[in-house]
């Protein structure tokens, strides 16, 4: 009996993946458990494990985007006939006899193999290069301008109806192509690149479309940096064999501390409820060459600054080598983003929905202050927390914020 | 309110037309003494005499060919067709003479008479005693016609049939006569050309006539508790053709179901489904659906005209379809 391999959902909020290349060929023997292909969603790119022993049969879908729950492939005995069904309708439903039936009086005099038919299946363009779609979904794509060859289809035979096209538009598809970065100064101008969205920009667009959707306001504070500078030296010292500790580590673990005392900040705004989490799960925002992931450190209260300095390092590492698992992700109930190190003094972070805050953290620098009626310099850094206003009041988080500083500025208070 | 049967709100529409008016007068076979077949028209003759509650020969060439003979010299007669499988004996009549004769003389004769008839399978009555033929009639230009479905429309529509200056050619539902309603003391006319909204949903729109009206319903019923509302809309006069209130709802919904006890093939449906993409080809997120009877004579069989004629679950699959997704 073969069996059919789905596209798995390997996160919450996963709707479809991009397969980019197959490690296995059509006829290789395949153990379960061992990497069958490659698959990038919009989060991370990882090996996926095939789920049956046997000889893989058939690729039904060599590469590109796919939707959760699509075949991919089948593997069964060797010499076993493979039918790759579209699977997304029930079998024998009317709709499927129906089509079925079309199929057979349109090519009667034809027969089609197997991958024939699932790329047909897959592709809402047929042969002749013509989309189907239905026509609402060719009118809110033509007023939107949405190319529909950009718009993977979900309805029956693959159709785009006019749900997708809507969430597309949401997504931020572009009609017309991305411009890529300005070129160097030195190059001479060129052709625009074309740059088509990744998955992963696909969803950096779409979820910060919909964070923009929710009604913030953001508190700032400044926070006098010298105590916590001499702790992290001290902790450098301390822990010359691991990774070291950075200013950034020290500041998860003393926002861990404060979010445990304000838990109405360490929350998850739920449309229909606000979740308030018993534990700190602090993303931590990182640039990547072609995008932004923010891997979680899980826990924070509960890890010493070494531990969060080595999680922090082994995530940093996997998410700059594109290694992230899909567990790194989840689960974050609050995010920093640290641009302190680009020198940026100042900056609003964006929220990263369902998380009710995010906490913008700046560079220290040097700034005369006036202390006791004198004037002296101190290291000054800028903290600036956007707060999504359905779940968190002005008071709530200024009163987090404020702890925040007072921990930095006197570790001891955090203990 | 009073509560009447669908078959009482036949009678009573019969009756306070004929009150209100001499001119009105119903005939058919069996409609006096025994009051029809159908029990329609039950103690009219003891009210209104014989004169006016005519019983006629077994010819419905000749108790049609009376009746538009008596419209075209100022009546407003109602002819009962028993079955309206027995319109091909009167089709001649119908079709050549009463559609014609307004437009052969230069509007100088007018028809206005009122062709009652009923059908529809449920009840084992075999192959030549079903039908639903209502689309032959709306083919015909120079008719106008209609089908009810509950007893509220079958009293209003049947008073506008009598009072319209045209022939009608008026389709009753056999296993509707015992469904009942209540109706306002007042007879209130309903146009004819006004369709009407029995229930408002947004994500499919089931277009149907008479008993698809109410398998529709409970069809959509229990859509809702798969979370797809659905908005049913019966026409009620399939000529005049309310087009308007069809494609609006369409243009709400984005979907449309066409269910009618008919045949599917060149059904009335197909009228509209045409009605629907020419009007709402731009609101559409589905390929339009059509629920109807088999192509195939309606048995005598019950299992096996049970298997031939659609129910509720026939219109909750097509709805099901017209909201299908692969994707998931």
């Amino acid at each position: 009996m073969a069996t059919e391999i789905k596209l798995p959902r390997l996160g919450q909020g996963m709707e479809s993946g991009t397969i980019v290349k197959w490690l296995k060929s059509e006829g290789d023997p395949v153990e379960k458990g061992e990497p069958l292909y490659e698959l990038d969603t919009d989060k991370v790119t990882q090996e996926v494990e095939a789920d049956a022993s046997g000889v893989l049969l058939k690729i039904a879908v060599a590469e590109g985007e796919v939707p959760v729950g699509r075949t991919i492939a089948v593997i069964g005995e060797q010499g076993e006939s493979v039918e790759v069904a579209d699977d997304a309708q029930e079998e024998g439903s009317p709709a499927r006899a129906r089509e079925e039936e079309r199929e057979r009086g349109r090519d009667a005099s034809t027969s089609r193999d197997a991958s024939e038919q699932v790329t047909q299946i897959q592709e809402p363009q047929s042969g002749n290069g013509r989309i189907k779609a239905s026509p609402l979904a060719r009118r809110i794509a033509r007023e939107r301008g949405i190319d529909l060859r950009e718009v993977a289809g979900t309805g029956p035979e693959g159709r785009v109806v006019a749900e997708d096209v809507e969430r597309a538009a949401a997504t931020g598809l572009p009609s017309a192509p991305v411009l890529a970065a300005a070129p160097a100064p030195t190059a001479v101008p060129q052709e625009v690149e074309v740059e088509q969205l990744s998955s992963m920009r696909k969803t950096i667009a779409r979820r910060l479309t919909e964070a923009w959707q929710a009604p913030v306001f953001q508190l700032g504070i400044t926070v006098d940096m010298g105590r916590a500078l001499e702790v992290r030296k001290r902790l450098v010292e301390l822990n010359a064999d691991g990774a070291k500790p950075t200013v950034s580590d020290l500041l998860t673990k003393v926002s861990a501390m404060a979010l445990m005392r304000h838990r109405a900040v360490n929350a998850l705004y739920k449309g229909d409820a606000i979740e308030l989490h018993p534990s700190a799960n602090i993303g931590i925002a990182v640039a990547i060459p072609n995008g932004l992931v923010v891997p979680v450190i899980q826990g924070c209260e509960r890890k010493t600054i070494a531990e969060i300095a080595a999680a922090r390092a082994e995530l940093v590492d996997r998410a700059r080598g594109g290694r992230l698992q899909q567990g790194d992700l989840d689960g974050g109930t609050f995010t920093i983003s640290n641009l302190g190190m680009f020198g940026i003094e100042r900056f609003i972070a964006v929220l990263n929905p369902p998380q009710a805050a995010i906490l913008a953290v700046g560079s220290t620098e040097e700034k005369p202050v006036a202390v006791d009626g004198q004037v002296v310099v101190r290291p000054r850094m800028e903290l600036t927390l956007t707060c999504d206003h359905r779940a968190i009041d002005g008071a709530t988080g200024a009163q987090f914020l404020g702890d925040v500083k007072a921990f930095l500025e006197e570790p001891g208070l955090a203990l | 309110m009073p509560e009447l049967s669908y078959r009482e709100a036949v009678r009573d529409a019969l009756s306070r037309a004929m009150r209100d008016d001499d001119d009105v007068f119903i005939m058919g076979e069996d409609i006096a003494e025994m009051g029809g077949s159908m029990g329609v028209t039950q103690g009219m003759v003891d009210e209104f005499g014989p004169e006016r509650v005519r019983n006629t020969p077994i010819s419905e060439m000749a108790l049609a060919g009376a009746a538009i003979g008596a419209a075209m010299q100022g009546m407003r007669p109602v002819a009962e067709i028993m079955y309206e499988d027995f319109l091909t004996l009167a089709t001649e009549q119908i079709v050549n003479q009463a559609a014609k004769h307004r437009y052969m003389s230069g509007g100088q004769l007018s028809v206005p008479v009122t062709f009652r008839t009923q059908g529809g399978a449920g009840w084992s009555p075999g192959a030549q005693h079903a039908q639903q033929l209502e689309a032959w009639f709306v083919h015909i230009p120079g008719l106008k016609v209609v089908f009810a479905s509950t007893p509220s429309d079958v009293r209003g529509l049947l008073w506008s049939a009598i009072y319209d200056d045209n022939p009608v050619v008026f389709f009753e539902h056999r296993t509707l006569y015992g469904l009942k309603e209540e109706v306002p003391d007042e007879l209130e006319p309903i146009p004819l050309g006004q369709a009407r909204v029995h229930r408002e949903g947004e994500d499919v729109t089931v277009i149907a006539t008479g008993r698809l009206v109410h398998e529709a319903l409970s069809a959509a019923q229990e859509a809702e508790s798969d979370g797809v509302s659905v908005e049913v809309v019966d026409p009620r006069t399939l000529q005049p053709l309310d087009e308007e209130a069809l494609i609006n709802s369409v243009k709400k919904t984005n979907r449309c179901v066409v269910a009618h006890e008919a045949v599917t093939r060149m059904g009335f449906g197909a009228e509209v489904a045409s009605v629907i993409q020419y009007g709402a080809f731009d609101w559409l997120d589905a390929p339009i659906e059509r629920v109807g009877a088999k192509f195939a004579p309606l048995p005598f069989a019950p299992v096996m005209e049970e298997f031939v004629v659609p129910h509720a679950n026939d219109v909750l699959d097509a709805i099901r379809r017209t909201v299908g997704r692969n994707g998931n």
